[in-house]
């Protein structure tokens, strides 16, 4: 390299010189300049005709000049000064929750500003597909208002109540009947006076339906997943869970122990790795495995038969959440363990009432009165509660009775059909259905901004369905979570799969994106 | 009749006639440089890069005349990261991308385009791919509604006419075969980098180095010939008043991210080129194949140069299309799945995933008070800064590491707090002062 070229006018300058040169009409000015644009921009900006800017028509007649110039543009100058959008939108639709998560500042009630502020343009561009509300009760069809009181009504695949228990007349009856004998409130822990004849009797059915007849009933799902953890494992234990397990579990683990491992999504190889690694340094102390039954985003299970004797072989204890299928799908109910001809054979069970059996609540189940004991005494979120109220506990109670019994059938029978409906539109029409035939039929979209603009359009069309992004699912994963009732028609079903895919067909038109969904 | 006509023939076309070719297709490759030559592109490959050279049978070729490092420090903000691509992410990457994980190095290195491309088109050349340099694509030749061949200038001057059963065009950002065939962009994102950078010698810095502070980056790797490239890159929108003294404010931006190589250059360094930059680097996507031709490298994908992608993804490009166009050329499927099979792994998931990240890092926005502080809590936690390198480097997907189970986890394994780091001292006021332009 010579001096000269050490001196030389980088190549933004002299791209300036020539824009300006080209609004003279002054071709000669803009070759000269031209021919010390270095050899790297011209081998790339191939576009530009370096070598024969002299030979373009000066008065701009053919509109070669005016092409040179808007090209040349191009390369000087930002290009979004060029396109303006929407700030707000924008802002909407390129953060995710996380970027929330640490904010900074010892002001804890003002550094809460951040977050309020990104949510309020979420909701001024419809984006916010969270707190919406009901305006009745939630059948088939909904009628629902999104927190800027914009109402809508549609085929609602956005609650969860897949044997259409909400709207049942001997669910209704079971309800009122207890509060006329107990009244709405359990006024108490049920460690003190909280429960009732009736819990005891929900008890007892929920063990007959899990093979494990030592259950304990906590208020809420959340409660029995988190409370089982911190409930049993301690400080020096170890907690082996599946990288999707439900939140409850993964913030139990955290909250009992340092020592967590997520493992691969289902990958039982992976857990028995884990444990062999675990115990060839640790032999004195406990390790809980924690799974779902079926899993709430992806809608798939793990071979649970493998899972529990890989547990047994490495003094493991398995712990299974099976919120999401027990009730709705197995012989009889019996969800995953069923299934899996694992009735009475998993260390412990949880599970929720808020899927398949119309009410808040969950449960911890097991074979061992002691631990049923222990977890009473040890797990916070079921000493220091109040007790699932009577009418709740009745409601549950009615379920699962209807569950076991034939007409329980009938409505999986009825609710599959709906799912196998919903899941064969969609995929013929060539989207991109998750994990098996379940109640929860996950429609995978992957991209954020994609998801978010094809959930405002569903609002209004006609169609409520959750769609889950960050922190529930990874970024860049995002998807519908539509979850099936008994009560769906199957045209129903198909008509919102209609409806469905119209809505991301132009969302991707909207933001004229050309990514699709398969997964690698 | 060739088999194809690869319309340039750098990282992405050399590298797609050369994969043709040696499964015996006929293969012309014409571009419009002579060799060797630059092209406007910092140069570092990371380990999956250097990777695509070695299963080429390349990489020597590269590394006798490149240094190579492992270990990559990444300083944000004060807070210092240090670690190495794992070789299993690498092998898996390999393995879900193109079925076999054959070759992996985890060597990184920043090699000269006049370097790199040159033994990319001889290597293509000696394949048996015929290569015409020199010669300008001027004209597609389309017969009902199909890409048929080409015409063009030649190095002499003169006029060629060209047919093959595909063409291929490798022909970069400004693709001649997108504009002549109307191709609109997708998924533009407008924001993004200016970038300045030339080759200093004088000092050895180590190994490479790339430093954030604020809305300003900068980066040194030794590369060829004895020299170090430094890069400095911040807002597009600050770009007019750093046009105002390019040399001045290369070094007042090394100056305020990281006042060590600030000194460095400033003392040790001699300059040996002219200062070259860009700030055209906004990302789009094209539609990727049609009838009678597929687009690879940055002619179907460009954008910003922020985590230093494009020529590995351009290498990446070459194995998928000539993997696909040899299944169709050696008749074992029609070129509709084909390129079906192209394009599903392209416009996938975890393709969008990380454009996004791209994307939104080189809006060059300063770092959040949640992101330094994830910074802070993988120091000490070598496995997870691993990770978070190669996800930076697009080896391992975006929502593996970005998911919320691990990112708590990482938060409560962390060993460190953000007591020892200045930039939390009075954030509020030092992200004030990081939206002011140092250059105004
Ligand atoms: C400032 C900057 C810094 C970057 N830094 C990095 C980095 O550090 N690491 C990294 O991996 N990537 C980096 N990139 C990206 C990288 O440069 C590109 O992704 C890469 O060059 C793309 O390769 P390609 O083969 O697709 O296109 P190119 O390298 O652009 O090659 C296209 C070729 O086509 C030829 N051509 C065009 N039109 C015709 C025609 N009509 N007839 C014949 N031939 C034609 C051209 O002459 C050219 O040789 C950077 C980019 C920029 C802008």
């Amino acid at each position: 390299m010579t001096s000269t070229d050490l001196q030389q006018r980088d190549d933004g300058e002299l791209i300036e010189a020539i824009l300006d040169a080209a609004r003279r009409g002054d071709v000669a000015t803009m070759a000269r300049e031209a021919a010390e644009v270095s050899e790297m921009t011209r081998n790339w900006a191939t576009h530009i005709p370096w070598d024969d800017l002299a030979a373009l028509d000066a008065s701009g007649a053919d509109g070669e000049l005016a092409r040179v110039v808007a090209d040349l543009t191009e390369m000087w100058e930002p290009a979004h000064l060029r396109n303006p959008v929407d700030p707000d939108e924008e802002y909407a639709l390129d953060k995710n929750a996380y970027d929330f998560y640490r904010p900074a500042g010892r002001d804890l009630l003002a550094r809460t500003e951040d977050f309020y502020g990104w949510v309020q343009a979420r909701r001024r561009t419809e984006t916010w597909q969270y707190s919406r509300v009901l305006e009745a009760a939630p059948d088939s069809i909904a009628e629902i208002t999104n927190d800027l009181g914009k109402r809508t009504r549609g085929i609602n695949f956005n609650s969860q109540d897949y044997l259409s228990f909400n709207t049942h007349p001997a669910i209704r009856e079971a309800a009122v009947r207890a509060m006329r004998d107990y009244g709405p409130h359990s006024a108490g822990s049920p460690m003190v006076l909280g429960n009732t004849r009736i819990s005891d009797e929900l008890e007892a059915a929920l063990g007959e339906l899990t093979g494990l007849e030592h259950v304990t009933l906590f208020s809420t799902g959340w409660s029995a997943g988190f409370g089982a953890i911190v409930g049993l494992v301690r400080q020096s234990d170890h907690v082996v869970i599946d990288r999707l397990a439900h939140s409850c579990l993964q913030q139990g683990a955290r909250a009992a122990t340092r020592n967590v491992v997520r493992y691969e999504h289902l990958n039982v190889e992976a857990v028995r790795q884990h444990l062999v690694d675990i115990r060839s340094h640790d032999t004195r102390n406990g390790i809980l495995v924690v799974t779902d039954g079926l899993f709430s985003v992806d809608a798939d299970w793990p071979d649970l038969v493998t899972l529990q004797r890989v547990c047994r072989e490495h003094d493991a204890t398995l712990l299974v959440d099976v919120a999401h299928d027990l009730g709705a799908m197995g012989p009889g109910g019996t969800g995953v363990l069923g299934m899996q001809g694992l009735l009475g054979e998993v260390d412990i069970v949880m599970g929720a009432f808020s899927k398949s059996f119309c009410s808040n609540g969950g449960f911890v189940a097991s074979r061992s009165p002691a631990l049923k004991q222990y977890v009473k005494m040890f797990s916070g979120s079921h000493f220091f509660s109040n007790a699932l109220s009577p009418v709740q506990t009745a409601v549950v109670r009615e379920a699962a009775r209807i569950i076991r019994s034939p007409e329980g059938d009938e409505l999986r029978a009825r609710l599959f059909t709906a799912i196998h409906a919903l899941r064969d539109e969609l995929t013929g029409r060539g989207l991109t259905c998750m994990g098996e035939p379940s109640p929860i039929v996950p429609l995978l979209i992957g991209n954020e901004k994609l998801a978010r603009t094809a959930n405002r359009l569903l609002f209004d069309r006609g169609v409520l369905a959750f769609m889950v992004e960050f922190p529930v699912t990874p970024t860049g994963s995002s998807r519908f979570r539509l979850q099936v009732q008994a009560g769906h028609r199957p045209e129903e079903a198909r008509e919102a799969a209609r409806i469905i895919e119209g809505a991301i067909a132009d969302s991707r038109a909207y933001l004229s994106s050309a990514f699709g969904s398969a997964a690698r | 009749m060739y088999d194809a006509i690869v319309v340039g023939g750098r990282c992405a076309g050399a590298a797609t006639a050369l994969l043709l070719a040696r499964q015996g297709h006929r293969v012309l490759v014409v571009d419009r440089s002579s060799f060797p030559s630059d092209v406007i592109s910092t140069h570092f490959l990371w380990p999956h890069g250097m990777s695509y050279l070695n299963r080429w049978g390349l990489l020597d070729q590269v590394t006798a005349v490149t240094p190579t490092h492992t270990v990559v420090d990444i300083v944000n903000d004060g807070i210092p990261l240090s670690g190495s691509v794992p070789v299993s992410l690498l092998r898996e990457h390999f393995r879900d991308l193109h079925g076999d994980d054959s070759g992996v190095v985890q060597s990184y290195a920043s090699v000269r385009r006049r370097v790199l491309d040159q033994i990319l088109v001889e290597a293509a050349a000696k394949a048996g791919a015929e290569v015409r340099t020199h010669s300008t694509v001027r004209e597609l030749i389309i017969s009902d509604g199909r890409v048929v061949g080409v015409r063009g200038r030649a190095s002499d001057g003169g006029e060629f006419e060209e047919r093959a059963r595909i063409v291929v065009g490798a022909d970069g950002r400004n693709s001649f075969v997108a504009r002549t065939l109307g191709l609109p962009r997708f998924d533009e994102r407008p924001r993004c980098t200016f970038a300045y950078w030339s080759y200093w010698s004088g000092f050895d810095p180590g190994r490479g180095q790339i430093h954030r502070r604020g809305r300003l980056g900068c980066a040194v790797v030794p590369t060829n010939f004895g020299q170090n490239m430094v890069l400095v890159w911040g807002p597009s929108e600050w770009s007019r008043e750093f046009r105002a003294d390019v040399p001045g404010n290369v070094q007042r931006a090394l100056d305020f991210v990281s006042p060590e190589l600030g000194e460095l250059v400033r003392t040790r360094g001699t300059r040996e080129e002219r200062i070259y930059g860009t700030l055209d680097q906004s990302g789009f996507l094209r539609q990727l194949h049609g009838p009678g031709w597929v687009l690879v490298g940055d002619a179907e994908s460009a954008k910003d140069q922020c985590t230093a992608i494009g020529m590995t993804h351009a290498f990446r490009d070459a194995e998928l299309a000539s993997a696909a166009l040899h299944r169709w050329l050696a008749g074992e499927s029609s070129l509709d799945e084909a390129m079906a099979a192209y394009e599903g792994r392209r416009r996938s998931q975890n393709s969008a995933a990380y454009y996004d990240y791209v994307c939104t890092l080189s809006e060059m926005r300063p770092y959040r008070h949640d992101e330094l502080q994830l910074f802070v809590a993988l120091r000490g936690n070598q496995e997870e800064t691993d990770r978070f390198i190669a996800t930076h480097a697009d080896i391992a997907p975006v929502s593996e590491f970005f998911q919320a189970s691990n990112l708590f986890l990482l938060n409560d394994a962390a060993k460190e707090s953000s007591a020892g780091y200045p930039v939390f001292e009075d954030f509020a006021a030092t992200s004030r002062m990081y939206q002011q332009n140092l250059f105004a």
